[in-house]
């Protein structure tokens, strides 16, 4: 082959190099990753922390009201709080719906949240369980409860939180795992009532006692009750009515604790939202607000999720223990992000798992 | 040797060079994070969780290494040595097990062997309604899970070592009068253990860096540890500290391996080569081989596909075949195909130099890439990511943070068959073309490409099975609503949805089988 040939069959333009092909792929992949971002342009983008099957019927019927599309990332919350204090003012976040207030308050001081002035939330929603500025908005109730099988445990065996670091519970108790956000608003709590000396000793005999019966999903803990692997659980009260709910002859009841004379009260926690700062869909996120803390949307979380309204004038699943009928922890929720960090510290000493 | 024009080279040499940097950096930058974390930080975690961690991670590996050797080197035995009805059959399906990715081999144990469970169920027909069976949330289930997982490695290893066996060693040892004993011990096992003990390497590894499992089944390793730390902390400190133990732990295991073989070189010696005469089986023995065999397959494949064919026709999982499914299929199709193409052309330029000019910096680059194998999904998601928030953060939360992830964390994975394609074909080929008037690039693309097109398919295909199976690293990055099949299982799975996680799991395991048998005519055989 001559040497001009050569050169000329290089410099056909059809000839495939393989440089090409990588800038193809580039482009490929730029293209992939822009993607995200158009999809938001006409969407609400909802990051949640909740379970998707609690929060998906009511995203889906506000849809069906309004018209406006929902794009929804579940995932763990601190894993979302996370996320948006790295996205910054970049994240495709438009609102954030979480179940641990704790977690609200961290995200509103980490400035992600805008403050929301609007009349529908003052007149739905009491003080106590919005942020003061109003940047979070509680949106249902939910409770620690003691779950037990009724086969293995008589009801009258246990009164408070604190019986189940008793040894005779050795290998009959279900946790929630170290990472969980409801076990650190709890802990939390607890450490605000009794102090945390009291606390680790607490925590020390619920780690012996549930050895590896660690669990990360609430509604594992419920199946392992009602199967009898083991005797007692803590979880948040809606997983067992919703399990009930299915399957009415599960041998599954609920204890109320820490209602004793003197005792700390319940603990009490909620779910919420909250709108972001840079969000340049504010009047849609406002209408899923306003639609969330109205009666229809609260009817949601009461009849499909079993979790107490904190709308005055919605009624509770009457299945559910009746609110009037037992008190909370005086812990204000706002405190739980700042108890947070000694918490996790604990629990780590601890070493729970 | 003719010279490589060298302004080729050196944009060639800057690819290799910016690749490896890729690898190293997120390494570095999760090192330095580990360094400058509190004091505090690393004694409270030295005090209470590192030694549990390490103590479950490393009892864990070497447990599933003594089940995985026993399954695997008695297989392939059985294969090799025995003649019987359905040999060659058993053979080719003792693989069948790599195309099951260890998270759905655990839901599916998590029911059978569940409290309550059918085998539970059985066990309380023979022994009383009172008996319990070991549960699958436990060391022993964990053991047994992984054990079943990974021992086709070592069974395709021993079995290939075993075909390529001069029995003149054995004979001589039997004309010496030694006992089938005495000469399965001192002459077989020690003829096999170099490739033994590259299978258990690949077992012990499968084992530090599996996320899958161990999440499923709740059993804390390193690896898992660094997951929950990274989802359930306010900060990566913890996580990092965690992931620098499991890199250095994974590296002591590496390291370890590479020392046994050099320790331990075995050459067959030239000519007089004879196949091994295969014991051949009475009807008795027949059954009892094929009962055994069956047994393992069944637990390690047949059973759990076969549930997943059922609960995939189950009303509430056909429900669930929507839009929504089909979106979940793209999506890991997508992100899969993109990894492996990525994963190639980075690859290629490394292996390339490597091999041909193999100078300190071109080998460097290509050892540097071989760093994904110490990084477990969850540390390389880790690593990317406090990487692209430090250097790029436009790009997070897009799927380039995930490609990046899995590139570093596959590559390895695709080198080992690219390296060995471009050291087969001898230089002199590309010489050739060159004198006879082709340019570099020409040569590359008419000459090389061709020769080692087999490489680069199955390095693509290596790549894109391990994504579409990749857990952790998928769920920490992806962007909004971007979920893939695994996902979907592992989301399903850990809510005990058994029948809504099935049509996934049953569509990766599909995807995989013809994936296995390329491996199967191409890789393997040729090892």
């Amino acid at each position: 082959m001559s040497r001009s040939l050569h050169k000329a069959h290089r410099t056909t333009p059809c000839t495939n190099y393989h440089p090409h092909i990588g800038i193809i792929t580039t482009c490929i992949v730029l293209l992939f990753s822009i993607i995200p971002n158009i999809a938001a342009a006409d969407q609400l983008t909802v990051y949640s922390g909740r379970a998707e099957r609690l929060i998906k019927p009511a995203l889906d019927e506000f849809t069906a009201k309004t018209g406006i599309q929902i794009a929804l990332l579940s995932s763990g919350t601190t894993e979302l709080v996370n996320r948006m204090k790295a996205e910054g003012d970049r994240s495709p976040a438009d609102v954030f719906i979480t179940n641990d207030a704790g977690s609200l308050e961290l995200a509103r001081t980490a400035g992600l949240f805008r403050p929301l002035s609007m009349r529908e939330i003052e007149r739905a929603i009491p003080p106590q369980f919005r942020a003061t500025d109003n940047s979070w908005i509680g949106l249902s109730g939910r409770f620690w409860i003691i779950t037990y099988n009724t086969r293995m445990v008589k009801p009258d065996q246990i009164k408070s939180l604190l019986d189940l670091a008793d040894p005779i519970w050795k290998g009959k108790l279900a946790i929630p795992n170290a990472g969980s956000e409801y076990l650190h608003a709890g802990v939390s709590v607890i450490r605000a009532s009794i102090g945390d000396d009291r606390t680790k000793k607490f925590l020390e005999g619920l780690r012996d006692n549930a050895g590896t019966q660690v669990y990360q999903k609430s509604s594992q803990i419920v199946e392992a009750v009602a199967k009898g692997q083991v005797a007692l659980g803590i979880v948040n009260h809606y997983y067992v009515y919703r399990h009930l709910a299915t399957q009415p002859a599960s041998p599954i009841a609920v204890v109320m604790p820490d209602q004793q004379e003197g005792g700390m009260g319940a603990i009490m926690n909620v779910a919420g939202i909250g709108v972001l700062k840079h969000t340049p869909r504010v009047e849609q996120a406002k209408l899923l607000v306003e639609f969330l803390v109205a009666q229809a949307g609260q009817k949601i979380f009461a009849d499909l999720d079993k979790e107490y309204p904190l709308h005055p004038e919605v009624q509770a699943d009457q299945a559910l223990v009746e609110r009037k009928s037992f008190r909370a922890a005086m812990v204000p929720l706002a405190k739980l992000a700042e108890l947070r960090a000694p918490t996790l510290r604990l629990i780590e000493e601890v070493g729970m798992r | 040797m003719i010279a490589v024009r060298p302004s080729s080279l050196s944009s060639l040499q800057l690819v290799a060079l910016a690749s490896a940097a890729l690898v190293l950096l997120p390494l570095i930058y999760i090192t330095t994070l580990a360094l400058s974390a509190d004091p505090a930080v690393w004694s409270r975690l030295w005090t209470t969780r590192v030694p549990e961690l390490l103590w479950n991670t490393i009892s864990l590996a070497c447990a599933v290494v003594l089940l995985a050797l026993v399954l695997g080197v008695s297989t392939a035995w059985i294969v090799t040595r025995c003649e019987f009805p359905g040999r060659r059959l058993w053979e080719v399906a003792l693989v069948l097990p790599l195309a099951m990715p260890t998270f759905v081999l655990a839901y599916v144990f998590n029911y059978l062997l569940g409290f309550g469970g059918p085998v539970e169920a059985l066990w309380q027909m023979l022994a009383g309604p009172q008996a319990r069976i070991f549960s699958p949330q436990s060391f022993l289930g964990v053991t047994v899970v992984m054990g079943l997982a990974t021992f086709p490695f070592i069974y395709l290893l021993t079995r290939s070592a075993l075909l390529n066996f001069n029995v003149s060693f054995e004979e001589i040892a039997r004309t010496c009068g030694a006992s089938p004993l005495r000469r399965i011990i001192s002459v077989t096992l020690p003829l096999l253990r170099p490739s033994i003990v590259a299978g258990v390497a690949l077992v012990i590894l499968y084992v530090v860096s599996d996320f899958g499992a161990v999440s499923l089944l709740r059993y804390q390793t390193l690896t898992y540890a660094v997951f929950q730390q990274m989802t359930g902390q306010l900060d990566n400190q913890a996580a990092s500290i965690l992931s620098v133990l499991l890199v250095i732990l994974a590296l002591l295991f590496l390291v370890t391996e590479r020392w046994f073989r050099r320790k331990s070189r075995f050459y067959q010696t030239a000519g007089r080569y004879r196949a091994p005469q295969r014991i051949r089986c009475n009807w008795l023995q027949t059954v009892g081989l094929t009962a055994s065999l069956a047994m393992i397959l069944g637990a390690a494949f047949g059973v759990p596909v076969c549930l997943l064919i059922l609960w995939s026709l189950s009303p509430e999982a056909l429900v669930i075949l929507d839009a929504r499914f089909f979106g979940f299929v793209w999506n890991s199709a997508v992100l899969a195909t993109l990894a492996a193409t990525a994963g190639v052309l980075i690859g290629l330029p490394l292996a390339y130099l490597a091999s041909r000019k193999p100078t300190w910096l071109n080998t460097g680059c290509l050892q540097a890439a071989y760093a994904g194998y110490v990084l477990p999904g969850p540390v390389a998601a880790l690593a990317v990511l406090v990487l692209c928030l430090n250097l790029i953060p436009v790009v997070y939360g897009t799927v380039l943070v995930l490609i990046i992830a899995y590139v570093l964390h596959f590559l390895p994975a695709g080198l080992q068959s690219l390296e060995p394609a471009i050291q087969q074909i001898t230089p002199n080929l590309e010489e050739v073309a060159r004198t006879l008037g082709l340019s570099a690039r020409e040569t590359v693309r008419q000459v090389t490409l061709p020769l080692i097109r087999n490489g680069i398919i199955v390095a693509w295909v290596l790549i894109f099975l391990q994504t579409m199976k990749e857990l952790p690293a998928t769920l920490l990055l992806r962007p909004v609503g971007f979920d893939t099949l695994a996902i979907r299982v592992w989301l399903e799975a850990s809510e005990e949805y058994y029948q809504l996680a099935a049509p996934s799991a049953l569509l990766i395991v599909l995807v995989g089988l013809p994936a296995l048998g390329l491996l199967l005519s191409r890789d393997w055989r040729a090892a």
